[in-house]
Order: structure tokens, then C-alpha cells, then sequence
């Protein structure tokens, strides 16, 4: 009896190879497509991978610093008056 | 970022695994490509504005329109319709440098900014824009409350408008849907300038006005607060941070820079007409007593249109704040999303899966809902937030100039898209003028306020 039934589902699954077989090929080429209109590090994966750190010169970093500066100076400021204004 | 976001087989294949924001790109970019192999010009063209004209429309906010207003009721036309336009070339040559890193790079800029230059800058970036945009959000609700009140209707109804804006855009899961809808209701933009023909400048006045003389009156105190507030309505974080983004998001390539510059132009043009629209419709009330309808105490501008030139002018006005208070809700509340996103490190597009972008959709929305629950607030100093929105900007308006310099001029992100020689030379200007004047516009409402210079 069990026999019989696993040989029905064997001949089942057989007959729905090809039709498996087809799907697989149509997602395949589907996806291929969808391939073909990005560019390779527009995925996400790639995207999701972080850029180095940048190697930056002396001049770079005393820059920034002065821009820290700044910003420790102007935030300051700013909170101030946008707090005292209200 | 959005690794864990449901993937299909080709990951197994060594190809990259595709997720579904991957797969809604690729359909927006495959018409791309076959506008581009049909030499398809102006659908092509069609398809990839976008992000420029939004940046553009999206500053001529609220706040901006009735600043021009207010320029031109108190000082006329003849300084500003000449200005305006160079304050935007001015921005043009911000945004095209955030438009091309966007393509060439396909991430955003706070995300960049955090990985090349260290995790202070990136999430002082995001921390700022976030606390400014959620001020400016403010400033915005106001001028749809400002509009709604020319029709008798109340802070409630300009929450509910909002808001429903907000969910509305961000139900479709799709960038490309986001994008039209708001780029639908910018162009209504335009109704500012129709505001200006119903005023019916008169010939001499408009031909006048062609020249940049003269100078507005007063101290030079303030005509250095009105040239730093009127730049700081033209040149914003916010912009810096949306449109590189939106650029990723969109997919644009380095193939498409030259539809990015179109875009940016056109929005560059758009918006200036729109704010010299303004700057007419409020000139005509420059002999009736409009110099003191100033700022948002000029929730009356409407009425005022109204009295001199008919209730179609002002009711015209009143629908352009109420379009562009909330445009500016939309593009700014997406630029607090994706600048959220990318630092968080999670998934940061309205083409992602909706349930692996709760951080972006969170942000979009809270930001919103939370400026929204200000103007409910009984008592609440709204024109004084509203008013000194453009302070808090002004702190990261130079750290982010400088910050996309270098990364517009950083080979290893850029290659051979870095800035030309020349280029540099105009930007380079351009940072350092609109930075100075932003920073000298903290600077001076801070000595203001402390009263170590006269008002």
C-alpha cells in the first residue's frame, strides 16, 4: 500500500520535472534581466559594504579640526540664541 | 544594512543576492535603458529628473515664499529679481556636486561622510540635520496653518493634511511612486507665479527692477542679516543630504549625470521663478503699508493680497504656501530618513521591503508627527521657532560644504568624476561665500540676542 503510494508521488514528482525545470529557467532569466539594468555596486549587497577610511593629509586633518572648532563655537552660539529666543 | 532582507536565488550562484529594493531599482533603471537604446530624448529625460527639481522646490518652503514676500514689501524689486537667480546658480553648483557623488558613489552622503571621515562627523551630521530639519518641519506646518487660515480653517486640519501626505507618499514602497507624487505637488509651485501676473506688475517696474541697485536700506548690520537669511533660504543642509541620497535611491550612474544636471538646472530655474513670483506679489504691497507685514507676523499676507488686489490673488498665495509647506514636509522629513538610515547602517530606500525599513519609515514619519504635535500645542512660541529655524542651519550648512567638497574631490570615490580644476575654482568660491555668510548670520543673531549689536 505504502509501497505504491511513494511510487505515485515518485512518477508525480517525475511528471513535474520539466514544468520545475521550466520555472527555474524563467526565474533565472528573470533575474538576469534584473541584473543586467544595475550596475554591479549598485546592489545592496555591495552597497552595504562600508568605504575605507579616508587616508587624509596633515593640512586635511588640521582642517577638520579647525571645522570642529568652529562648530563647538558656532553650536554654542546658535543653541544659545535659538533657546533664549523662544 | 538591508542584508537580511529576503533574497533570492542568484545569491547562491555567486552572483550578488538580490533583494527586493534591488529588484524595484532594476525595474525603474530597465526603462532607463530602453529610452536610452531608443534614443528616446525627452522620456528619458522624463525619467530621470527628479531629485534636483525636489531639492529646488522643495527650499522654496513655507518660510522661504513668505521671506521673499516680506523683500519685496519692504525693499521693492530692484535688488532682489537679479539676486534671486544668482543666489540659485549659487545652489546649482552645490547640488550638482551632491547629485554627481550620489550616481558615481550610489550612497548616501551621511553614510559617506561617517565612513570616510569618522563616526563625529557623520553623527554630528545626522544629530544636527535632524534637530534642524524637526525645527524647519516646524516653521512649515505653520505655513500651511498661515494658508488654511485665508480659508477660515484651523492647525488641525493642517496636521491632518501633513501627516496624511506623509503615510499617503510612503504607502507605495516604491521610490519611483514617492518620487512623482511629490514632484506633482511641487509643481503647484507655480502658483506664485501666477500670484505675480494677478498682481499686474506694471512694465516699468518689472524693467527697473533689472538691475541690482538698489541696495536695500538700513544698517549693514542689516543688510548682512537680510543677504545671510536670504542665502540661507537658498542654500540648506537638508538639500546636501536629500539629494545625493535620492540620486542613490533613484539609481542613477555616472551615465546619467548629464540628465542630473538637466534636472538640477531646471529645478535651479523653477525655483527662482517661483521666488521671484513671491517677491512680485509681495512687492505689491510695498505703497500699501506692506513693509510691516514682516516674517510670519505676516500670517496676513493673503488678506493683505487680498485687499489691494482681489481674493483671487490672495486666496492664489494662500494655496502656494499651503503647496509649499507641505513639499517641504515631504523632502525634508525623507532627508531625516535616509540620513537616520545611513548612519544607523539600516536599510535607508523607499524601494526597500517596508518590514526592513522601520529605522527609514520611523524617521520619516516621527519627525513629522513631532513637529506636527508642536503647533497642537496651546501656547506653543511657534514664531519664534519658526523664525530661527535658519540659526540652527547655519551651524552645519559650512561642515556640510566643506565635507562634500572633499568628497566631490576624493579620487578613490569618485575616479575620474572628481572635480574639474575649474569646477573647483567655482565651487570652492560658492562654499566659501554661502558658509561665511551663514556663519556670519549665527554669528550676528547671537550678538543680537546678547545685545552687543543694535537690532
Amino acid at each position: 500500500m505504502i509501497s505504491s503510494r511513494h511510487a505515485a508521488l515518485a512518477e508525480e514528482d517525475r511528471a513535474l520535472e520539466p514544468i520545475r525545470e521550466q520555472d527555474l529557467q524563467t526565474q533565472e532569466r528573470a533575474e538576469d534581466e534584473l541584473i543586467m539594468h544595475l550596475e554591479r555596486d549598485q546592489f545592496v549587497a555591495e552597497t552595504s559594504r562600508p568605504v575605507p577610511r579616508a587616508a587624509l593629509s596633515a593640512y586635511a586633518r588640521a582642517g577638520l579640526w579647525a571645522l570642529r572648532l568652529f562648530v563647538m563655537l558656532v553650536g554654542a552660539m546658535a543653541i544659545y540664541t535659538f533657546v533664549s529666543q523662544l | 544594512m538591508a542584508t537580511n532582507e529576503a533574497t533570492v536565488s542568484r545569491g547562491l550562484l555567486g552572483a550578488p543576492p538580490l533583494t527586493e529594493e534591488d529588484a524595484a531599482r532594476s525595474a525603474d533603471r530597465s526603462r532607463v535603458h530602453q529610452a536610452r537604446a531608443r534614443r528616446r530624448r525627452w522620456y528619458l529625460l522624463w525619467l530621470l529628473v527628479g531629485p534636483g527639481i525636489l531639492a529646488m522646490l522643495g527650499e522654496n518652503d513655507g518660510p522661504s515664499m513668505i521671506a521673499y514676500a516680506s523683500d519685496g514689501a519692504q525693499y521693492g524689486l530692484g535688488f532682489f529679481v537679479p539676486f534671486i537667480p544668482v543666489l540659485f546658480a549659487m545652489s546649482y553648483v552645490c547640488q550638482e556636486m551632491c547629485m554627481r557623488i550620489g550616481a558615481v558613489t550610489h550612497r548616501g552622503y551621511g553614510e559617506l561622510v561617517l565612513q570616510r571621515y569618522g563616526r563625529v562627523w557623520g553623527w554630528f551630521g545626522a544629530a544636527d540635520l535632524t534637530l534642524t530639519n524637526l525645527v524647519t518641519l516646524v516653521a512649515e506646518f505653520v505655513a500651511i496653518r498661515v494658508g488654511l487660515a485665508y480659508f477660515h480653517l484651523g492647525a488641525g486640519v493642517a496636521v491632518a493634511l501633513g501627516m496624511s501626505l506623509v503615510l499617503f507618499t510612503l504607502s507605495g514602497g516604491r521610490y519611483w511612486r514617492w518620487e512623482r507624487i511629490v514632484l506633482g505637488l511641487a509643481l503647484f509651485n507655480l502658483l506664485f507665479v501666477v500670484a505675480a501676473v494677478m498682481v499686474k506688475p506694471g512694465a516699468g517696474t518689472l524693467a527697473s527692477s533689472l538691475s541690482f541697485t538698489p541696495l536695500p536700506g538700513g544698517s549693514f548690520n542689516t543688510l548682512l542679516l537680510l543677504l545671510a537669511s536670504t542665502i540661507g533660504a537658498t542654500v540648506t543642509p537638508w538639500m546636501i543630504f536629500f539629494q545625493q541620497s535620492a540620486s542613490a535611491d533613484k539609481g542613477m550612474t555616472p551615465a546619467d549625470v548629464a540628465h542630473g544636471r538637466y534636472d538640477t538646472a531646471l529645478g535651479a530655474v523653477i525655483a527662482a521663478a517661483c521666488g521671484i513670483g513671491a517677491l512680485i506679489a509681495g512687492a505689491a504691497l510695498l505703497a500699501h503699508g506692506g513693509s510691516g507685514i514682516q516674517g510670519f507676523a505676516g500670517a496676513g499676507f493673503p488678506q493683505a493680497l487680498r485687499h489691494v488686489d482681489g481674493s483671487a490673488a490672495g486666496a492664489v498665495f494662500a494655496l502656494g504656501l499651503i503647496e509649499a509647506g507641505a513639499v517641504a514636509i515631504l523632502t525634508i522629513s525623507a532627508s531625516t530618513a535616509y540620513a537616520a538610515g545611513e548612519c544607523v547602517g539600516a536599510s535607508h530606500s523607499f524601494n526597500a521591503s517596508p518590514r526592513n525599513v522601520d529605522i527609514f519609515h520611523a524617521a520619516n514619519v516621527g519627525v513629522a508627527l513631532i513637529a506636527a504635535l508642536v503647533i497642537l500645542i496651546p501656547g506653543a512660541p511657534l514664531l519664534s521657532i519658526a523664525l530661527n529655524a535658519n540659526v540652527l542651519a547655519t551651524v552645519l550648512l559650512p561642515v556640510s560644504l566643506v565635507l562634500m567638497l572633499m568628497l566631490a574631490n576624493d579620487e578613490h570615490l569618485m575616479g575620474r568624476w572628481v572635480n574639474k580644476r575649474s569646477t573647483n575654482l567655482v565651487a570652492i568660491g560658492v562654499v566659501a561665500f554661502v558658509a561665511l555668510c551663514g556663519a556670519a548670520y549665527g554669528v550676528d543673531s547671537f550678538l543680537r540676542t546678547i545685545h552687543l549689536v543694535g537690532a
